[in-house]
């Protein structure tokens, strides 16, 4: 394994403020109090694998997606992606990630696929013949060719989301944060998505792959490896063909009891 | 960025924001109308005001030209002061505020950016609205003091951005209830002299509209614009405007940089 890994976090702790209503404002003016989203969370993901992330609702995952797309500051420890420190580097973090949101809302409804890119490509600084030839790949690459020229609000949820793994891919950086790409779709669509992230971006192309998920089924079948996350921790972490050996099965016991585990320990 | 990669940001912007808005094939005829509407409306108030009012003449002395400017850059500053921070509100609530701040691009650019469409889209209506009030209504241009426009417009846009800024920091943090929004242009609107001269007002409250930049801009608009008057009468608008910049400017760029840092810390980035 490269020694350099794609994603490394060490430490990481992120506590929210909660809200207050004005009577608890009044009583107390000066209290801070905050909710614990990242725990003292250490991840290593290598280059070039798909790395699962499991957890229940709450543990912890997106606020961790979003710290390394560098949209969330860390209260504590430190993440770097591609080498550079999130929270003081974040330009070149930036570039070293594509970020597929999977926010149908992140779109701008009114123009077409490729317009929507055209604008994107720009804030990549793509310009000119590159940047036409790059959005041409992406939208081939994405199956979206065809429908390039129709207006996003006509798209399906299934092109929604092919149109975000492209803008994800504009930059062509070399680490890819999905969270939750095969939510609300068919199964057709959902399969298709997997295809592409395993089969294309990480099989052919080489990019790193973290996958936020709720199906452990989705893990088992195209993880590299799967980490579970509960109370802003990881809980379990190692090779799919390891924790996976026994099928969804066995997979579904390790989290269980991770989860489990969490519930019962501070 | 280099000014290169910054240029092609910014018209990648215009770009977006003139497809978006030329979707929406009603909207420039509504707001075309809207002027036309304006302007009929002062055109017939300003008969029931006589011509050489004695509180008019420091501007020309015609009630019409003084309200049609009036409205006319109080549209523009308006936009200037608001636009910022509706831009963030609008990415807000339509999900794309992620999806940007994700981009390499500086949030600053984003911002100014985001904004540029509807900057230069009311710069021409505010241009649009004082040809119509000319050619149909009668506008009374006076000679025009290019250099007085110029420092006047130049100190003003600054200012207003300024405060535009300081509002898209209360936005990013605070998502609504604006209070620069609030005080500034309720309050401008009373008391900046848009559609009467403040010299009008009780001198007890007069002093309020000393606080305003509304007031010194549009002050200094109209002996401009009207009063054929030479640059030293504008001399204590534009000190009063370069005063507001010196103290605006530098306090809205710090407030920026920490609402942003704030909103990451707190996570409330994109949230509405």
């Amino acid at each position: 394994m490269n020694a350099s890994p794609a994603i490394l976090a060490e430490s990481l702790v992120k506590r929210y403020p909660v809200f207050r209503g004005f009577r608890e404002l009044a009583r107390h003016p000066f209290d801070r109090r905050t909710l614990t989203a990242l725990d003292g969370l250490d991840l290593r993901v290598e280059r070039g694998r798909v790395f699962c992330l499991l957890g229940p609702n709450g543990a912890g995952k997106t606020t961790l997606i979003k710290i390394l797309a560098t949209l969330v500051l860390p209260d504590g420890g430190r993440a770097l992606v591609g080498g550079h420190d999130v929270a003081c580097e974040a330009g070149p973090a930036k570039r070293a990630v594509g970020y597929a949101v999977g926010e149908e809302r992140s779109f701008y409804w009114r123009l077409s696929g490729r317009q929507n890119l055209e604008f994107f490509a720009a804030l990549y600084g793509l310009r000119g013949a590159g940047r036409d030839r790059r959005i041409g790949e992406v939208l081939e690459l994405a199956g979206l060719g065809d429908a390039a020229g129709l207006r996003f609000n006509t798209y399906s949820t299934g092109m929604k989301q092919m149109l975000a793994f492209a803008r994800a891919l504009l930059a062509d950086a070399s680490i890819l944060l999905v969270d939750e790409p095969t939510r609300s779709l068919d199964p057709l669509a959902a399969d298709r998505i997997r295809t592409f992230l395993c089969g294309e971006l990480a099989g052919r192309q080489g990019k790193t792959v973290l996958w936020a998920t709720h199906d452990l089924g989705e893990a088992a079948d195209h993880a590299d490896d799967i980490a579970v996350i509960s109370r802003g921790r990881i809980r379990l972490q190692g090779p799919a063909e390891a924790l996976a050996r026994g099928g969804r099965a066995a997979l579904r016991e390790a989290y269980e009891r991770a989860v489990a585990e969490t519930e019962t320990t501070p | 960025m280099s000014a290169r990669t910054t240029g092609g940001v910014f018209r990648a912007f215009l770009r977006r924001d003139f497809r978006e808005a030329a979707s929406y094939k009603l909207s420039f005829v509504s707001s075309v109308a809207g002027i036309l509407l304006s302007s009929a409306t002062f055109y017939f108030v300003a008969k029931l005001v006589p011509r050489g009012a004695p509180a008019l003449d420091p501007f020309g002395g015609d009630y019409f030209s003084f309200a049609v400017v009036g409205v006319a850059f109080a549209g523009l500053l308006g936009m200037f002061q608001e636009g910022l921070s509706a831009v963030v509100r609008g990415a807000q609530l339509s999900g794309t505020l992620e999806a940007l701040l994700v981009t390499p691009v500086p949030v600053p650019a984003i911002l100014f950016g985001s904004s540029l469409y509807s900057l230069l889209f009311q710069l021409v209506r505010t241009a649009l609205h004082l040809a119509v009030a000319a050619a149909l209504f009668g506008l009374l241009l006076g000679r025009i003091n290019v250099a007085g426009v110029l420092a006047v417009g130049v100190l003003t846009v600054l200012c207003f951005l300024s405060v535009g800024v300081l509002s898209a920091s209360f936005i990013l943090v605070y998502k609504m209830g604006n209070p620069f929004s609030w005080v500034l242009g309720t309050v401008s609107g009373l008391l900046g002299g848009v559609v009467f001269p403040v010299s009008l007002l009780p001198p007890w409250i007069r002093w309020i509209s000393r606080l305003l930049p509304v007031t010194y801009s549009l002050d200094g608009m109209r002996k401009s614009l009207l009063a054929s008057a030479p640059f030293t009468a504008i001399v204590p608008d534009i000190v009063a405007l370069a005063v507001f910049v010196a103290v605006l400017l530098p306090l809205s760029l710090i407030a920026f940089r920490l609402a942003v840092r704030k909103a990451k810390r707190d996570g409330t980035l994109s949230h509405f």
